[in-house]
């Protein structure tokens, strides 16, 4: 896959928020003007084996060389891709994660709300030669874990299945 | 013979013999016999009863999910396995799949930000882990050591790679002549040697990729089989090398060398295709959904899905498969009069004439076009009404929350010693044994937590060595 050019560009107070795709058999060793498929903001770009070499720079004014193949907006859910598009793989049909917000969604619960060892970084406990003892005290170890746990409990969100 | 023998002779009388003479006797018979399995296997309380191979050591130098897959086998029947590592790194498959912060932290303590991928799941299950780095002279003493204690090993390196280092069959039986050493591979010996193989290459390379899917003519293509399904079956046929192997070993106290070939074992699976060719020079066809055996039998697909108002694409969209099988004269009969269709039976009469693909084509078009207004759970209930085999094609969710599978346990959750609440089949999804049940005791276990264990309590290596073998990157 190429790189993409997500724009941020801000019209009528609202940015843009649109992922540009440049598909590999188009852009993969070009240098021109493109243009957001959502706002039309021209950017100049060079790519080089795939990745952005120079770029994208706004060039307001001028007439863009290519159009990227698609693009969508992946915060507002991939609205433009749509299951059953032939050829396309199946989009997530859900609010993107966390992840794509900047921010690493840690799993700290399981389903049925207990403590799942599934966040970083994790306190170190190893012994000599990275030896781990064989139970992790959660309580003593992540004690905040553990406080939230506790008001889980008391919440009633802790279940057997 | 004289026919006054022949009428000594007993006529055979069926209502002598045992088993039910009707319906309700049938039923009633079958619930002791339930409450009988319940107690008998006493799901939940496995860890009362005894390890089938209590006493049983067995190395695990593997990577990915099929030779690891063949040790965790063991190590849910309670043998005792130790997986050695690369240090500081682990198993590459620990860095695999799922992607997206599926893990289980932590991975090894010089690691704080990487964890464990979910994908190590179920192959890697009530195993030892310890680190070692064979170039060195030092390990090699302690790999040597470990072969001295244990009952056999299983590897995965390129073909002849730990013959080279010295540490194969060849070495490890002058050492220990009770050893059982498993090689699993891509190719083995012969002309492509040299190959390694993934599951997929397996699945290609045996020829079960161009038997699985749809047929071109109905927009489908040669298909891969999901979620390594050749890893899993590989890696439990060589655990069935592995059982042979000590049970020829308690007779004749002799080790034996199994060389498992991945692209060997997947042909296994192709069932008559092979003979078929033999016989008739035929090759044989991707029929998808449909069987080439029977008719009707096989997944259709309905209007509607089960759950158009989730949020999950499974549930939204993909809810709407479903399994039917209706192949018997009269069973196809109920079923052509279900979806309002008598003249199929009259063409069709007889099974070999709807067996064909022209029949086959008309048949399972009939049927979905009955199912286009219907729901999954719609088409299943009108079928089970009326005495048809029909089940709904379930997803992930659905079989966590399915009732037949909690009762027996297949699916569970447990609280593991390290990484808490975790939900797991592994053991579980093996079979039932009355008396020496497998089990699940963890997950896996970071990258070298078992190093003093193994190194310390086992061989007797002082602690310094293991702080200087460690620090060094030995260990």
């Amino acid at each position: 896959m190429c790189d993409i050019i997500w724009c941020k560009k801000e019209k009528g107070g609202k940015v843009c928020n649109t992922v540009n795709y440049l598909d590999p058999y188009c852009f993969w060793n070009w240098e021109g003007t493109t243009a957001c498929a959502e706002c039309g903001t021209v950017y100049y770009i060079h790519m080089i084996q795939g990745h952005m070499y120079a770029g994208p720079d706004e060039k307001p004014g001028h007439k863009p060389d290519m159009r990227p193949l698609y693009a969508d907006k992946p915060l507002d859910g991939y609205s433009n891709y749509l299951p059953g598009i032939e050829g396309r793989t199946r989009p997530y049909n859900c609010l993107p994660r966390h992840i794509y917000l900047g921010k690493a969604d840690m799993v700290k619960f399981s389903v049925r709300g207990r403590p799942v060892r599934g966040w970083r970084p994790q306190p170190p406990s190893a012994g000599v030669a990275g030896s781990f003892g064989f139970f992790w005290d959660i309580e003593k170890l992540s004690p905040e874990v553990w406080k939230e746990y506790q008001e889980k409990i008391a919440k009633g969100e802790v279940k057997d299945w | 013979m004289f026919e006054d023998d022949i009428k000594k002779l007993k006529v055979c009388d069926f209502d002598e013999l045992p088993g039910p003479k009707s319906k309700e006797e049938l039923d009633e018979m079958k619930a002791p016999f339930e409450d009988y399995c319940r107690k008998a296997f006493d799901v939940g309380n496995e860890f009362v009863k005894p390890d089938a191979l209590k006493g049983i050591r067995w190395l695990s130098t593997t990577m990915y999910i099929f030779t690891p897959h063949s040790v965790a086998n063991i190590a849910e029947l309670g043998a005792e396995c130790i997986k050695i590592e690369m240090p500081r790194m682990g198993d590459a498959m620990r860095h695999t799949s799922p992607f997206n912060e599926a893990y289980l932290y932590p991975l090894h303590d010089t690691r704080p930000m990487s964890g464990t991928g979910l994908g190590f799941t179920n192959a890697n299950v009530n195993k030892y882990f310890v680190t070692l780095d064979y170039h060195v002279p030092e390990a090699k003493k302690l790999y040597y050591n470990l072969v001295r204690q244990s009952d056999g090993l299983t590897e995965c390196y390129r073909h002849g790679t730990f013959d080279r280092w010295k540490q194969g069959y060849r070495d490890l039986m002058e050492i220990n002549p009770r050893f059982i050493y498993v090689w699993g591979g891509g190719f083995g010996y012969g002309p492509k040697i040299f190959g390694g193989s993934y599951d997929i290459l397996g699945q290609a390379h045996a020829g079960l990729s161009s038997v699985t899917g749809a047929h071109e003519d109905f927009g489908g293509h040669s298909t891969k089989a999901t979620n390594w399904v050749i890893d899993w079956y590989s890696g439990t046929q060589i655990t069935v090398c592995m059982l042979a192997a000590l049970h020829y070993r308690r007779k004749t106290g002799l080790g034996t060398m199994i060389e498992f070939s991945q692209v060997q074992a997947a042909t296994r699976c192709l069932g008559y295709t092979v003979p078929l060719y033999g016989k008739f020079g035929i090759v044989r066809q991707r029929w998808g959904n449909w069987d080439t055996q029977l008719c009707v039998h096989g997944i259709i697909m309905t209007g509607k899905t089960d759950f158009p108002d989730a949020e999950n694409p499974q549930d939204k969209f993909e809810t709407r498969y479903v399994m039917v099988s209706a192949f018997q004269d009269a069973d196809f009969k109920e079923l052509c009069n279900i979806i309002k269709k008598p003249d199929l039976f009259s063409s069709y009469k007889t099974h070999k004439e709807r067996v064909g693909a022209p029949a086959q084509m008309e048949i399972y078009a009939a049927i979905e076009k009955w199912a286009a207004n219907k729901s999954r759970a719609e088409v299943v209930r009108i079928l089970k009404e009326h005495g048809l085999l029909a089940a709904p094609v379930m997803n992930d969710r659905e079989v966590y929350e399915c009732d037949h599978y909690r009762q027996r346990g297949t699916v569970r959750w447990n609280d593991d010693p390290l990484f808490g609440d975790v939900v797991c089949q592994s053991a579980y999804s093996a079979g039932l044994m009355s008396k020496t049940p497998r089990r699940h005791k963890w997950q896996w276990r970071p990258v070298g937590a078992d190093n003093v264990k193994i190194y310390h309590e086992l061989l007797g290596v002082p602690m310094s060595k293991i702080n200087e073998m460690y620090n060094k990157g030995i260990i």
